[in-house]
């Protein structure tokens, strides 16, 4: 395994190589910065440019904006609000209270830091035991990602700040809006009003006017428009106190585990990794009250999941040659151009390009560090623009994000009226990340459930014979019985002994 | 004189057809498709717009107007003027809708002029190695036991369900048809064992078969496929004259004058004829295919006609 791997640092260590490693992880920082702009559209747009490349230089270039994307992704969230990809929407709920009280460079530290570590412990699970992963993969059928999903949604199901019945009707509100478009088991077009709205409403839009626009609006209606924080950006005020970089160790650990597993899964990614990651921390923690004002372990925890899902989401690509999601496909698209077929002998028939690549998430986790860390302050400076000037920029982007992500005006009128929702929300206190979790879950718990009845003649009993799957329903009847445990007996020092 | 420059007017107006036809195209040409950014449409209307630009001497720019399976943008396209500056890159999904939806805003056959294929593909009948000796032996299970042999598509609705559902009808087998989103995923599905068969295009299969983890039991175009001239067709061994395609092409709005349609035939003949172009087609598992505009047009009609048969027997929800 080691000189396998030794074998692909000396192909990522040519200079060209290198080269195109920093240019990639660069430029996906960028693009995660952009709101709306994901890697998808970055990826598809360079495209073209791996076809004067060799197959090993477009895949550290292509990936590298991937994995870029995400940890750029976290900046907009922190400093406006403004989640840059689906998975950096969970970051908003501690990183952008954080900025606002005046420690948006701590945040920032925190987020590229733990993002660091998810993104090294991602690799190296993907070194060490990317054919294990396999095997439990392919081991994850319909009734599996099923009860895998209901378990989430009952341990997410304290991720509001706010009372419990108002987080749950948002969560059934995000179902609602998940609900648009084909049945996947039919094909029936459910609350399909116009035929843009065919293929349902893309998560990018309601996450970016849940959060981005009606943010805005908050600000332009509120806010009186002088009100500029002036800010200490001191490097000792960056730098997290011996105290609070104790506090991160294990929700570092906890989320780079979290996302490392649901990465690896084809089809759930990096977004659902990080609202798990959340909900587990703030299902454990000592102090759940903090969470949502500005608390670091709930910042560290989904951010080093992102990232950590967002590398071992290889595995299956490289493994089996299967993606595992859209930005995986237009991946092995890039290697077909290049005449390379993807498939379970990518390792044996091209160890230079497969161990060549891995090493590059090696090299370009160390280089998004040391590009970040510095950039902190500029980032930083960003808060100084007034708020007259900033928004309306702000807005531009997000609509040019949106639009570049579906190629879609129905998708950017849809922002802006989930922008005036979020508003009205959050003028009623109710929470906009619920909603989020219910439009990624919903979706993914009812097909799943459906595909498993129609493939088990609607036998429920499926779900306790399968071993893993029953594993997941114990889990979930364990999460059942702790709340109401715990809702008995008058919290006190027993939530540790758990964890 | 006036009796004179009378006949002369037809006869100059005649002169002048041609001439605008020369002319043509003096500006920046378009193709539209309805699909996403960088997925396959998206990159073969790139690369045909590449090699088109270059015979033109004009600007071809490629606009993605993505949903509901492309049906938004045969909407459009439909719509827009015949002038020979709009183009569509079309796929057999178009041929799909035709037959899937009760109403589209647009004539399928009658609101196009259908220029040329541009590359058909089969799709391939894999199961997993060794489960079974052949797709002979794949029809006597489902038939001994109807309904307990499971494939796995890529969506409601998809050629590749439909072609599941016409093996069924042909052989009179019974299969349990299940849904997946894309067919990476029913791919997935297939390695774990959750589905027995996936139908899928050779570059969903293809791989895995040559890694030795699928067989492919057959292919479903009528005549056995040039690049891989050892799979039996389904026509061949248990339905004959199952022939199931897909394909890439060109069509514009109803009503391009013909020598503009020829003009842009003729190009499109001529990029497919580069290798840029016909690496990329056969990249993708296609065989690079000019054709007329008839046969265009008949390759459509006939499907429209299997694929409402399909729908309205298997009893596929119509949308």
């Amino acid at each position: 395994m080691l000189d396998q791997f030794l074998l692909g640092l000396s192909v990522v260590m040519q200079p060209h190589v290198l080269m195109y490693a920093f240019f990639g992880v660069f430029l996906g920082q960028l693009i995660g910065v952009l709101p709306g702009v994901g890697a998808i559209t970055a990826i598809s747009l360079l495209l073209p440019v791996t076809f004067y490349l060799d197959a090993t230089t477009s895949m550290i270039l292509l990936a590298g904006i991937y994995y870029g994307s995400q940890f750029g992704g976290s900046i907009a969230s922190i400093l406006l609000n403004l989640p840059g990809t689906p998975s950096s929407v969970v970051t908003c709920l501690e990183g952008y209270p954080l900025a606002q009280s005046n420690r948006a460079g701590l945040a920032l530290f925190v987020a590229a830091f733990s993002s660091f570590i998810g993104g090294m412990v991602g690799v190296t699970i993907l070194v060490l035991a990317a054919i294990p992963m396999t095997v439990i993969a392919l081991k994850f059928g319909a009734p599996e990602y099923a009860m895998l999903v209901i378990l989430g949604l009952l341990a997410a199901s304290m991720i509001g700040t706010g009372s419990q019945i108002r987080s749950f009707a948002m969560v059934v509100l995000g179902i609602g809006l998940g609900l648009v478009g084909a049945d996947a088991t039919t094909g029936y077009y459910r609350f399909v009003a116009m035929p843009e709205l065919a293929d349902g409403i893309s998560l990018v839009s309601l996450a970016m006017g849940l959060f981005g626009v009606s943010e805005v609006i908050r600000n332009a209606s509120n806010r009186p428009a002088a009100n500029t924080p002036t800010l200490s950006i001191r490097m000792r005020d960056v730098i997290p106190t011996r105290v609070q970089a104790k506090s991160l160790a294990f929700p570092i650990v906890r989320g780079s585990g979290i996302g490392s597993f649901f990465g690896a899964l084809p089809g759930t990614g990096a977004a659902i990794a990080s609202f798990m990651a959340y909900a587990m921390e703030k299902r454990f923690s000592r102090s759940p009250e903090k969470f949502g004002k500005g608390h670091l372990p709930g910042l560290a925890a989904p951010e080093s999941a992102n990232n950590a899902a967002s590398q071992t989401g290889f595995i299956p690509t490289l493994s089996l040659g299967v993606p595992g999601d859209a930005v995986m496909a237009l991946i092995i698209g890039a290697l077909i151009l290049n005449g390379i077929i993807p498939g379970p002998r990518l390792m044996v028939d091209q160890p230079e390009l497969f161990w060549g690549v891995i090493a590059s998430f090696f090299v370009g986790n160390i280089i998004l560090l040391m590009i970040n860390i510095p950039l902190i302050k500029l980032w930083v400076l960003l808060l100084r623009i007034p708020y007259q000037k900033l928004y309306p920029m702000i807005v531009i982007m997000i609509c040019v994000g949106v639009y570049s992500h579906r190629t879609s005006v129905t998708d950017v009128l849809l922002t802006l009226a989930f922008g005036i929702l979020g508003y009205l929300m959050k003028n009623y206190r109710f929470e906009p990340a619920p909603v989020l979790l219910g439009f990624v879950l919903g979706p993914l718990l009812e097909d799943n459930f459906r595909r498993t009845m129609l493939l088990y003649g609607g036998d429920f009993t499926i779900f306790l014979t399968r071993p893993i799957s029953a594993v997941l329903v114990a889990g979930s009847v364990f999460l059942i019985a702790f709340a109401i445990w715990s809702s008995i007996s008058t919290s006190r020092i027993t939530k540790r002994s758990i964890v | 004189m006036f009796r004179k420059l009378l006949t002369a007017l037809p006869l100059a107006a005649a002169l002048a057809m041609p001439a605008a036809a020369q002319d043509f195209p003096d500006r920046a040409l378009r193709i539209v498709h309805g699909f996403g950014a960088g997925g396959n449409a998206d990159t073969v209307s790139r690369i045909m717009a590449e090699e088109m630009s270059k015979t033109f001497g004009q600007p071809v720019v490629v606009e993605s107007r993505p949903g509901a399976g492309g049906t938004v943008a045969s909407g459009y396209v439909s719509k827009e003027d015949p002038d020979g500056y709009t183009m569509q890159l079309m796929v057999g999904g178009h041929a799909v809708a035709a037959a899937l939806y009760s109403s589209l805003p647009y004539e399928s056959v009658d609101g196009f002029t259908f220029i040329s294929t541009l590359g058909q593909f089969p799709f391939m009948v894999a199961a997993r190695s060794g489960e079974y000796e052949s797709i002979g032996a794949l029809i006597e299970a489902a038939k001994a036991s109807p309904g307990s042999i499971k494939i796995g598509h890529s969506g409601v609705g998809s050629t590749q369900h439909l072609t599941g559902e016409l093996l069924a009808l042909r052989t009179g087998a019974e299969f349990l048809h299940i849904p997946y989103k894309g067919g990476a995923a029913a791919s997935t599905a297939l390695m774990g064992g959750e589905v027995d068969v996936v139908i899928d295009t050779g570059t969903v299969i293809r791989p895995q078969a040559e890694a030795g983890v699928y067989d492919i039991l057959a292919i479903t175009s009528g005549e056995r496929w040039p690049d891989a001239p050892d799979l039996p067709t389904v026509s061949e061994t248990v339905a004959e004259g199952f022939d199931v395609v897909s394909w890439t092409g060109i069509g514009m709005p109803a009503g391009v004058p013909d020598d503009i349609a020829a003009t842009i035939r003729g190009a499109v003949h001529d990029a497919l004829a580069a290798p840029a172009v016909n690496d990329m087609i056969a990249s993708l598992g296609a065989k690079p295919s000019p054709s007329s505009g008839e046969d265009m047009t008949a390759l459509i009609e006939g499907q429209i006609a299997v694929w409402t048969d399909v729908i309205s027997t298997a009893g596929i929800e119509k949308r």
